[in-house]
Parts: C-alpha cells; structure tokens; sequence
C-alpha cells in the first residue's frame, strides 16, 4: 500500500530485561513535554489516566495464526486493545507496547502486518531494545529472548553506562553490533535520551529500508588496516617485530593524491591484490609493489624482521597490511629515521563471529533475476523463517529501472519498487539477522540469482 | 460488479430515512428493545443513549461506564439493560427510572462482553478469562474456570437452553444450570466471533485466521471454509437457518446450508463495497440482508438461492459502525463512526 502521507498513529515496542530501564525510559517519555498524546500498553493491570496520556495494562496473549503456507504467532491481546483504542475519540498521536522482560519481539511486530484493522490504522515504527550494560552479560550467553531482543532492534540503547568501564562498554557495543549491525546504538544514564533517537525512527519504513550504519554496509576486507604515507625515491625498510602469526599478508599501492575517490579507487585496488597468489618474501628480500603484488612478509624465527622495497616515483602511498602493525611493532624507515603515516584507517576483519545471532550483509552489483530471487527467498524462509528475525535490502532487479526495496519479520515480507535509479549505480545490498546464519551459503545463493 | 443503481422502474424500493440522531461518540453497540419501543445506543467514550424507537427522541442518557462501555445487551422484558465496559463492571440499569440496580465485578479490568439470556434471568459476562453467570438481580449465580485465553464472544442459543462462549482455541459450549462445560469445539486458532443458527443446529464461527468454521453443535463435527481475504468478524444467519453471510472482505459471502449442507458448494458473493465489511445483519423473519462496510455504504439485499440482488444501498459520510433490524424487521439502525444515527424503512415507491 503506497502511503503518501503517513495518516496512521506511529508504534513503538519497547523491549529490555528486567531492571534495564524501561520504565524509567517510559516515565520520561511520559513526561517529557513533547506535546504528543500518548497511550502506553504494558503488561501491569489496570489503565491509568496520566494528564493526556493512558497506560493500559495487557496480558500477553500469543497466538498461533496459520494463513496458508505462513505460519506465525501474533500478540491477540493487542489486536483487541489497539482495536478497541483506535475508535476513541480523544485520538493518540503515539502508542508505546512494552513488553515483558522475557517477550520475544516477534510475535508483536508480526501482530501489524497480519492483521488488518492494525495494518489500516497503526504502523509499526520501531523496536527499541533496553540492555542494562552491567547485567545483560548474565544473559546474552545463554537466554534466547535477551539475544531475540537485540536482534528484533531498530535502536539499542546502553543503558546505565555509569555502572560499568569503559573497556566493558566498547566491548559491549562490539558484541552488540555483531549480533545485530542494522540497528543504531545509543549510550545512555538513567535511560537519558533524546525523544527523536526513539520516537519515529522509521525502522519499518521501506523508505528508509537502507538507512543502515554505514560501517555495516562497508564489506569485510581481508586487511585489518590502511596507511598513507608520503614517500620519496630511494629505498625504504619495513621493520616488524615479533607477533602473534609467523606471516603476515602486506600490499603497497600507490595513491593518485589524497582525494576520497582516489583513495576508495587504491582501496578497491588492495581488495583485489589480497585475493591474488602470495608471495612470499623473507627477510632482507625486496618487497613488490602496485597493483596484484601480494606479499607474504614472513617473519625470522626470533627478533626483528626487515623487509626492503624501492620507490622509483615519489609521491603517496598506501600500504595495506593484513593485521594491525601495532601486534608486530611494524614500522617503515626511510633514509634517516621513520617515517609516520599522514593517516591509517581500520577495517572491519572479515573473521568468522561465533555468535548464534548474527548479522549478514551483501553487497553485490549487477541485476537480479526477479524469478530466481523469489524462488530463493520463499524457499529460504520456508526453511529458515524461524530463525530468519528480520531482512532489509535495496534491490536491482532486472528489467525493473526503479529500485525495489523490501523488508520482513520472520516470514511476513513487505517489498515494492520505489524511486528510479537515475545516475546512482546499480547494486543489491541486504541485511539478514538471525540465528546460526551461514553466510557463505547466503551469499553464494544470492549471486545464483544474479542474471546471468 | 452490481450495479448501484438499478433501472427506473415503478416499483423501484427506495431507503426512506424514519429519524436521525448523532449522538457524537463513535457507537459501539445499537441495541433495539425486544419490544421494540427503544434503541440503546453505546458510544465508546461511555455513555449510553436511549433513543424512541419510533421518532428518535432522546429517552434517557445513562452514564454507562467511565472508561469506555464496551457491549450492551437487553433483558426479555425490555426493562433492564446491561452494559460492561474498562471500568471492570457489569452495570444493570432500569430504563423506565433510569437508574442503575446493580453494580457487578467483572473479574478484569475490561469487561467486553455481557448477554441476556432470551429466555430466563441469566446473563452472562465476560472479562478476561472470567466467565460469569449471574441473575438480574446482580447476584452471582456462578464462576465458571478461567477460559485458556480472553473470552471473544458469548451468544445464547435461541431457546435460552445453552450458551457457547468463543476465545483462543475455539469455542465452549454450556448448560446455565451446569458446573462443566457440555462440550469444546477445538480450533487452533483465535475464534473471534460465533453465532447460533437459530435453529440451534450449528454454531458458526469467524477467526483471525481468516476462516468460518461451521461446528454442528450435536455431533462436534467442523466444517471449515477457507479463503477469506481477512479474518471473519461478521456473520449473520438468515431466520430459517438455510443461509450464513459472512464478511471477512470485500465481498459479502452467503453459505446455504440447506440439503447437505454448506461444505463443497459455492457460495454466493455479492460484490458493491469497495473497502471492508464490516457488519452484516439479517432480518428476523424476513430475507433482507443489510451489509455496512468501511467505505460508509450500507446495502439491502435480498437473498434467494436462484439471483440474490442488491434492493437498495446509501452512502454514510464514515465508515459503518453498526446495524440493527427492528424486532418488526420494518426498520433498520444504522449507525456510522461518526455517531451519526439513522433509522431508515424500505419502501416501494
């Protein structure tokens, strides 16, 4: 259903454990002057009038709704209490659910689109997921529902930051964004938080399908990290220490200037050196510069290694090495002394997570073969649905000039073609989040729909 | 598609408008006297109105229930009337002095569902999972267990001698002067609605799950009709027990139960709303059928197995909120969201 103007009254879930803030979150939503009428449904009884607002208490009632080859569970009790809100007068501008501690988001996302008096009135505008950042480490290991929360979220919020370090909070985050890297992470205290990073985020926009952190969507490299550096003619030592492998991958491609589209051009560059034929280099040995000169750079058994190159034409360089210098202690030394990048960048490694929950990304060109993709997804979630929590993707499908955007809970899928491609180049991205994901296989399936 | 208008003709029937009233609240409940005298109007903010059946005057205003009145329902004698609502009660009130002779607890915050039995001094409520009966005095007669999951319908059958009761998993049969339930009719599904046929042989039943079950109250036989577009909150019986109309759609479905019954035959469609039915109603010794949908129309048609035809139709500014056929199946309620009221007659020019 095209909506050009959005008419319907905006909901957001609200999920967390037990003691990560929500209602203290709730509270300040409720108070917060926002000049938005509000009904809350939660899961303590009884209704209570708060000035404009409503908090309406509901017991979760999970059904089981079979419709043809789809098979889902919805939340009943919101269907008959959102039925019976949406004919009040006193009209809501915004409908908070909070879920219980122990709810799979799920079944109350899947209760928007199955439904069609939820489908005409209400829409379904994110998840927002609470993790105490002290506590949740008690769960996300072993609790399927602390683990189905992250995953369901368009927004996370880190809540009582204060609790914990500083090193606990980053490696947090990190977990956080392995399991789930669609959704934005916040940090908060007291779930402090400004109203618009929760209220009308959009997550289940298809217009905003591709909205994903752009540190997701960057492909994984098979380097670790970048370094520019300005090089005169003449020779140069690469020195590495002791490290954690007895090898380690290394490219050196020069770089037209220091612009970002010459930098994402030697960028391409280096992915396609890595994935030619090693050479291996030992110690004092030169090693090969530019474009498809893969070094193995490999270390003496003890102490320092010294590795040489030369440089006939001064000017930029990048050099790409397959992990951090800084796990060897490596350094470049020119004719006198050594010589500091102008700038590094890290990249996201492509090693395997050995989360249960995880987030795949694809991105490939070229076009889709519209059959094919059909005949895979629906053969996918018919297998995999359960396990599948939530998709997103820009599409580029054959024969179509328009864009086809898409995104589903579960199996409930939602796709249609919006705005022309125009100038913008043509290209397919996805996200899948969901347990055990392989996502070699998802790949290569992927690209068995490309048209040939 | 049928034709909104039909030719010019003599004996053209025409909807005449008897009365109109807007009682400014979106109506959740049009309920006539069984006497016919008074229609009882609930809007969703509380109230209840009492309108004169015969010119719309206003009766009585009854206060209903502070948070929202949720169903209404008469008593034989058209004398008492109940009404629950998300205050948690169960309220009796006598229309005569207008005054409220029983507060009952439901048992949950919202009380959605109350019946009269149409025969004796029952009634039953529904709030939750409680199930309970009492008598028109306000008193409890009997709790019954909870049900696995909130109560969605109670309907008595026509003789007053049992009443089912439809919640998640489908629906369960009673004897009022009974502990244990008569009989489950099991469904893996949320049973939203069910009706009787008034010759007490089936019970149907509309699910989220876009099906109408048809449960043959004797033998606990189900037969299912699949292939609605949404799920089923509109059902209505024809006097004589032959003909079922179910919504669940665009198009108004009529099952005929005659002969061997509704399974493997094709139902009759009739098409003319362009958005959701939402609310069908039969007359009661009568063939017209009234349907009222989302996009404010309100059609009569009139049945028969050889060529059903649509008699007359009229476009309300909002969508259909409620429709009720006057005991002498003369008039029709119509109510749309916006509280607009209107009790309409067929008429041949």
């Amino acid at each position: 259903m095209m909506n050009t103007v959005e008419t319907r009254v905006p909901v957001t879930v609200l999920t967390g454990f037990l003691g990560s803030g929500k209602t203290t979150l709730l509270n300040r939503i409720l108070t917060e002057n926002h000049g938005k009428k509000i009904a809350v449904i939660e899961n303590e009884f009884g209704e209570v009038g708060i000035d404009n607002d409503l908090v309406i208490g509901a017991e979760e009632e999970i059904f089981e709704m079979n419709n043809g080859c789809i098979c889902c569970t919805v939340r009943g009790d919101l269907i008959r209490i959102l039925g019976h809100l949406m004919k009040r007068r006193d009209k809501f501008d915004y409908i908070m659910i909070e879920t219980t501690g122990m709810a799979d988001p799920g079944p109350v996302a899947q209760t928007f689109y199955v439904d069609d008096d939820m489908q005409e009135k209400l829409h379904l505008d994110a998840i927002v997921t609470l993790v105490d950042a002290k506590h949740i480490w008690e769960h996300i290991d072993d609790s399927d529902e602390a683990k189905e929360q992250v995953a369901f979220a368009d927004v996370i919020l880190l809540n009582k930051i204060d609790l914990v370090a500083p090193e606990d909070l980053e490696r947090l985050e990190a977990r956080i964004k392995s399991m789930n890297s669609m959704a934005r992470i916040y940090r908060s205290r007291d779930a402090v938080i400004e109203m618009d990073k929760i209220l009308n985020v959009g997550g289940f926009n298809l217009d905003r399908a591709l909205e994903i952190d752009p540190k997701f969507m960057e492909p994984e490299y098979p380097f670790e990290w970048s370094g520019i550096y300005q090089l005169n003619s003449g020779t140069c030592e690469w020195v590495m220490g002791e490290g954690p492998d007895p090898a380690m991958g290394a490219a050196l491609l020069p770089l037209a200037n220091r612009g970002l589209a010459a930098m994402e051009a030697t960028l391409m560059d280096a992915v396609l050196t890595f994935s030619e034929d090693e050479q291996a280099v030992e110690a004092g040995e030169m090693m090969r510069l530019g474009k498809g000169q893969y070094n193995q750079l490999v270390l003496n058994e003890s102490g320092e290694t010294v590795f040489n190159f030369a440089i006939q034409e001064p000017g930029y360089y990048m050099l790409f090495t397959e992990h951090h210098p800084d796990e060897f202690e490596a350094r470049l030394r020119g004719a006198q002394s050594v010589l500091d990048p102008l700038e590094t960048r890290e990249y996201k490694p492509d090693h395997e997570h050995d989360e249960e929950v995880t987030s795949v990304g694809i991105t490939v060109p070229g076009d889709l073969q519209l059959d094919k993709l059909n005949g895979w997804l629906s053969e996918l979630l018919r297998v995999q649905g359960p396990d599948i929590f939530r998709m997103k993707g820009v599409l580029s499908v054959r024969g179509l000039d328009k864009r086809y955007v898409f995104q589903a809970v579960h199996m409930l899928f939602d796709g249609r073609p919006d705005r022309p491609w125009g100038n913008e180049k043509r290209h397919n991205k996805m996200i899948f989040i969901g347990r055990n994901l392989d996502r070699a296989a998802l790949e290569g399936d992927f690209r068995e729909c490309l048209a040939s | 598609m049928m034709q909104r208008k039909s030719k010019s003709r003599p004996s053209q029937p025409l909807l005449k408008a008897v009365w109109r009233a807007n009682i400014d609240d979106h109506p959740i409940g049009l309920a006539w006297s069984p006497d016919g005298k008074n229609l009882a109007v609930a809007g969703v903010s509380g109230p209840i109105t009492l309108l004169d059946g015969g010119d719309g005057a206003v009766q009585r205003k009854l206060p209903g229930h502070a948070l929202d009145t949720m169903a209404i329902s008469w008593r034989k004698d058209s004398r008492l009337l109940a009404s629950v609502g998300q205050d948690g009660k169960v309220r009796l009130w006598d229309v005569v002095t207008g005054t409220q002779t029983s507060e009952m607890a439901g048992g949950a915050s919202w009380v959605e569902r109350v019946a009269f039995s149409p025969v004796d001094d029952w009634l039953v409520s529904a709030a939750g999972r409680k199930l309970r009966l009492w008598n028109s005095s306000g008193e409890l007669i009997r709790e019954y267990p909870d049900a696995n999951s909130t109560i969605t319908d109670i309907k008595w059958r026509h003789d007053g001698k049992h009443f089912a009761v439809s919640a998640y998993n489908g629906v369960v049969l009673y004897d009022p002067t009974k502990a244990e339930p008569l009989r489950r009719f099991e469904w893996q599904g949320s049973t939203l609605t069910l009706e009787w046929s008034p010759d007490g042989k089936y019970i149907a039943t509309g699910d989220q799950d876009s099906t109408v079950h048809f449960w043959i109250a004797d033998t606990g036989q189900d037969l299912q009709m699949w292939g609605y577009e949404t799920k089923v909150l509109e059902l209505a019986w024809s006097f004589n027990s032959r003909y079922l109309a179910t919504g669940g759609g665009t198009q108004v479905v009529i099952w005929d139960c005659s002969g061997k019954g509704p399974e493997n035959t094709r139902p009759i469609m009739l098409e003319g709303h362009q958005r959701l039915i939402k609310h069908l109603a039969f007359q009661r010794r009568g063939m017209l059928l009234a349907s009222g949908g989302n996009d404010g129309l309100l059609a009569i048609w009139k049945v028969k197995k050889k060529k059903t035809a649509l008699l007359v139709d009229a476009v309300f500014k909002a969508p259909i909120a409620s429709l009720a056929w006057s005991p002498d199946d003369r008039n029709l309620a119509v109510a749309d969201e916006s509280g607009t009221l209107s009790v309409a007659a067929v008429r041949r020019k």
